[in-house]
């Protein structure tokens, strides 16, 4: 319930981003603050080096963190779905070929890969989401093929490939709505996951340097000096707002959890 | 026995457990093997790293450092003013014609592997130089015609045309015993590690991306330096440093940036300095890569003049001083820094391109170039190609990168799309040699005199052949001028031709000069002494052509300095006892125990 109401709190946050701030206020020119202006009335959470709110950084920030969490992890969970709903349901030399690759990728350390690939596609948000989604499916993928293994024996899927049905229409119809649950609810967990990744690869600098998340606001922060001029405010706005949102996904993951996943409800 | 075996048990275990606690501490802070205690070693701490040890190849400003503590110069510049001084030639006297000069070498230098220094030497790297038409270094001496060495000590050279450049040309003069091993063919790839010179110091480690070492050399003939070490450390972070400088881990930042600098201003036992160096920042275009690069990409509206001038006219550099420098610095204008006083030419205020977001529209529009789809970027006015450039930032100088936050927002408001991207700087090297770049930042550190910082938009620069010009800039007038000025004598004649240049320069916007900055600098004043600002009074600390700083740096007081060592390496050897001293008398038990054992089975 906590995680619902801190994930509501940012998600308008970030929607009624415009409202709250200027967005000119997040290109320096249109600055007005001074260098590391300490918390005042007029900034909230004082000023970076270049003279901008913090607090305007910020929240628009949550923008691109959310929006890269969301779109890296709906691409982490469809090619994770696909590949475990293939494996699960035609099993043999398909299986084994597509498990050993989803292995391959599950051994490989993930922030290695993910910086490698950051740096050959480039800076662009949209690499960061690529880099991401395509990093973050293998644990996905094993869950979906354990759930599609179980759900393929079941009798109701037996009877209907005895009336006739065809390999889609049994994936869409039968086994797609009843490992559904589980990936949504596998889902929140890798959003949270997906916005840590965002932050640390922009704090690496592997980010889209003119777009503000709070992984670059981060990054500036490091790189212009903020902690030998003792500038906490700079550090700590995007800091705490990572992990309050990684914790509100955390916890929402968890009851889902709960809720959706057969294993865990037995118990 | 049993209880002294076990009393001794317990003292290992605490005693390692200390040792394990201590060298814990020491291993977090990397240092370089070696540096061991009772050595003078004085570290500087930079964010840049050096690109090669081979003087033919190597661009980066460490690098430079390197070479200007291993090699010396034919004619050094002095301490003081710049002005030539006595180098490995002692002496030296042009004829009345002014064609000929006579080098009188000196007898006392050595290379560091132990053979004499000899006027052959110097033939040899120059004849080198001219033969191979080696990019970094032909501009200085491409006037001379014939090279003589009637005996060891002396060098008489012939010039085309009379010149006093043989004075001020900056090149580092190579053993030929180690050279002539090296075929033209290898020149590009050699390593040259350690580099052998003649100067005070020369490299004994060097680990890419984390530090190089260089020892004195005793026999050096300028004299030994006071030092027995430098240690040359890299660190990615300059809040890094920053500690790093206050623990007393180095004793020397380099070039920071202004928040770190402002940080260390109220340190005490940190002094800082506003170094006046001649350097610059600019915004560099690629301006015709393709008339020497056939499959070079470069953007075709930056081939348009107007286009550039008009984004010349959309950068605001007072406020890019103000904010991204925070005023450390003066506003950019020409290629010739103020710091060459005799030289440096500013446009006449009308001239100028005042930062103006309307007239740069205004050009825009008259020169055709509209946003014919209304995505807020204008395309060229014909192929209807938008005008979107890719802008390369170093990811290794923050300012570069906060600079380009203000430029792009600029050059939106006239329509002009940029897509930054922030390379290390061997990335953006060859992007700029294989001419696949529309526009980058990145900054110069010209020489006093200014024949070298001219010499890169000739059209010879130009890679593959040439080495230092990154715009591809090529005019036939401005080579023209380069020529001349060459050979003109008169420094008030030859800054008429050199002002003409910049002009050109100026106008035709192969560069936006942003800033001349100043080198900021700090150091462990409460621990060294003995820096000497080349020039004086407020130039470089280190010496920014030369090698007197390095020689004659000292700690604060020699008493008090030898005291700290000694009480550092006291320290050392309890530390050492406490940890060795039990374990080696377990060992002994243990032998003595194990002795017994072969005993009692025998």
């Amino acid at each position: 319930m906590a995680g619902l109401i801190i994930l509501g709190f940012f998600l308008i946050v970030a929607l009624a981003a415009p409202l709250l701030a200027d967005s000119r206020g997040l290109s320096p020119v249109g600055a007005t603050g001074g260098v590391l202006d300490p918390p005042s009335l007029d900034y909230p959470m004082g000023t970076d080096d270049l003279g901008r709110s913090v607090l305007t950084l910020t929240i628009w920030g949550s923008r691109i963190s959310l929006m890269v969490g969301f779109f890296a992890t709906a691409l982490s969970m469809v090619i994770g779905a696909v590949i475990g709903i293939a494996a699960g349901y035609y099993g043999g030399w398909r299986e084994t070929a597509m498990m050993r690759f989803t292995d391959w990728f599950l051994v490989i350390p993930f922030l290695p890969l993910a910086i490698v690939l950051a740096s050959i596609l480039g800076r662009s948000l949209f690499n960061i989401i690529l880099v991401i989604g395509i990093t973050s499916w293998p644990g996905t993928a094993r869950l979906v093929r354990a759930q599609t293994l179980s759900v393929k024996e079941r009798p109701y899927v037996e009877r209907a490939r005895a009336l006739g049905a065809g390999d889609w229409h049994l994936i869409t119809r039968h086994i797609l709505p009843n490992v559904f649950p589980l990936i949504f609810a596998n889902t929140i967990l890798v959003v949270a996951i997906a916005i840590l990744s965002e932050t640390t690869l922009s704090f690496l600098g592997l980010g889209d340097p003119l777009r503000i998340s709070w992984g670059t606001i981060l990054e500036f922060a490091f790189n212009g000096g903020a902690a030998s001029r003792g500038a906490w405010w700079w550090l700590l706005p995007p800091g705490v707002a990572i992990v309050l949102v990684v914790l509100a996904f955390t916890m929402c993951g968890y009851a889902l959890d709960e809720i959706l996943n057969p294993r865990l409800r037995r118990r | 026995m049993s209880r002294w075996r076990s009393l001794v048990a317990a003292g290992a275990a605490a005693a390692t457990i200390a040792g394990l606690t201590f060298g814990g501490a020491a291993a977090q802070t990397p240092s370089p093997s070696g540096s061991a205690a009772g050595k003078l070693t004085f570290t500087i701490g930079d964010d840049n790293d050096l690109d090669s040890m081979n003087p033919f190849v190597a661009v980066e400003a460490p690098a430079f450092q390197i070479f200007f503590l291993t090699y010396d110069f034919l004619v050094n510049l002095s301490q003081e003013d710049l002005s030539p001084s006595p180098g490995l030639a002692e002496s030296w006297d042009q004829s009345d014609d002014g064609l000929t000069w006579t080098f009188q070498i000196r007898d006392d230098a050595t290379w560091h592997d132990g053979q004499p220094v000899t006027a052959h030497d110097v033939e040899y790297t120059y004849n080198r130089i001219l033969e191979e038409e080696q990019g970094s270094f032909i501009d200085y001496i491409s006037l001379i015609d014939t090279i003589e060495v009637p005996d060891d000590q002396t060098v008489v050279i012939t010039t085309k045309e009379p010149t006093l450049q043989l004075l001020t040309a900056l090149v580092f003069i190579l053993p030929e015993h180690i050279w002539k091993d090296i075929s033209t063919e290898e020149a590009g790839t050699f390593e040259n590690n350690p580099p052998v010179g003649s100067g005070p110091f020369k490299v004994v480690e060097w680990e890419k991306g984390q530090f190089y070492r260089m020892e004195s050399v005793p026999e050096y003939w300028g004299g030994a330096p006071r030092i027995d070490e430098f240690v040359y450390r890299i660190f990615n972070n300059e809040d890094a440093l920053v500690q790093a400088l206050r623990a007393g881990e180095v004793d020397f930042a380099d070039s920071l940036n202004a928040n770190p600098f402002n940080s260390l201003k109220e340190t005490t036992g940190i002094t800082t300095h506003e170094a006046n160096i001649p350097s610059f920042d600019e915004i560099g275009f690629n301006v015709g890569a393709n008339d020497t690069i056939p499959d070079a990409d470069g953007h075709p509206a930056l081939l348009d003049v107007r286009v550039r001038q008009a984004m010349a006219h959309a950068v605001d550099k007072q406020v890019i001083l103000d904010r991204v420098l925070q005023g450390y610095g003066t506003i950019g204008t020409t290629i010739v820094p103020p710091f060459s006083a005799a030289y440096h030419y500013e446009p006449a205020e009308e001239d100028l391109f005042q930062f103006d977001l309307e007239e740069a529209n205004r050009i825009l529009d008259e020169a055709g170039y509209e946003d014919t789809d209304g995505d807020d970027v204008r395309e060229m006015p014909d192929g209807g190609e938008p005008l979107r450039f890719r802008y390369f930032v170093r990811s290794e100088n923050n300012s570069t990168v906060q600079t380009s936050q203000f430029v792009q927002d600029w050059f939106n408001q006239i329509g002009i799309a940029t897509e930054v991207e922030a390379l290390d700087d061997t990335t953006l090297t060859d992007a700029i040699f294989e001419g696949k770049y529309d526009m980058f930042h990145w900054g110069w550190f010209p020489d006093p005199d200014p024949d070298f910082i001219l010499s890169i938009f000739t059209c010879g620069q130009r890679p593959p052949d040439g080495i230092w010009s990154d715009s591809f800039y090529c005019d036939e007038e401005y080579d023209r001028m380069y020529q001349e000025q060459k050979t003109v004598a008169d420094v008030a004649e030859r800054a008429q031709v050199i002002f003409e240049m910049q002009k050109k320069v100026y106008e035709d916007a192969p560069y936006i000069v942003l800033y001349y900055d100043a080198n900021l600098q700090a150091y462990r004043s409460d621990r060294w002494t003995g820096f000497l600002n080349q020039p004086e009074p407020d130039g470089d600390l280190l010496s920014g052509y030369g090698n007197y700083t390095f020689v004659n740096l000292r700690p604060v007081t020699k008493g008090a300095a030898a005291d700290e060592e000694e009480g550092g390496s006291a320290f050392t050897w309890v530390w050492v006892g406490l940890v060795a001293g039990p374990l080696l008398l377990v060992a002994v038990a243990l032998l003595i125990r194990r002795r017994k054992g072969e005993e009692d089975r025998a």
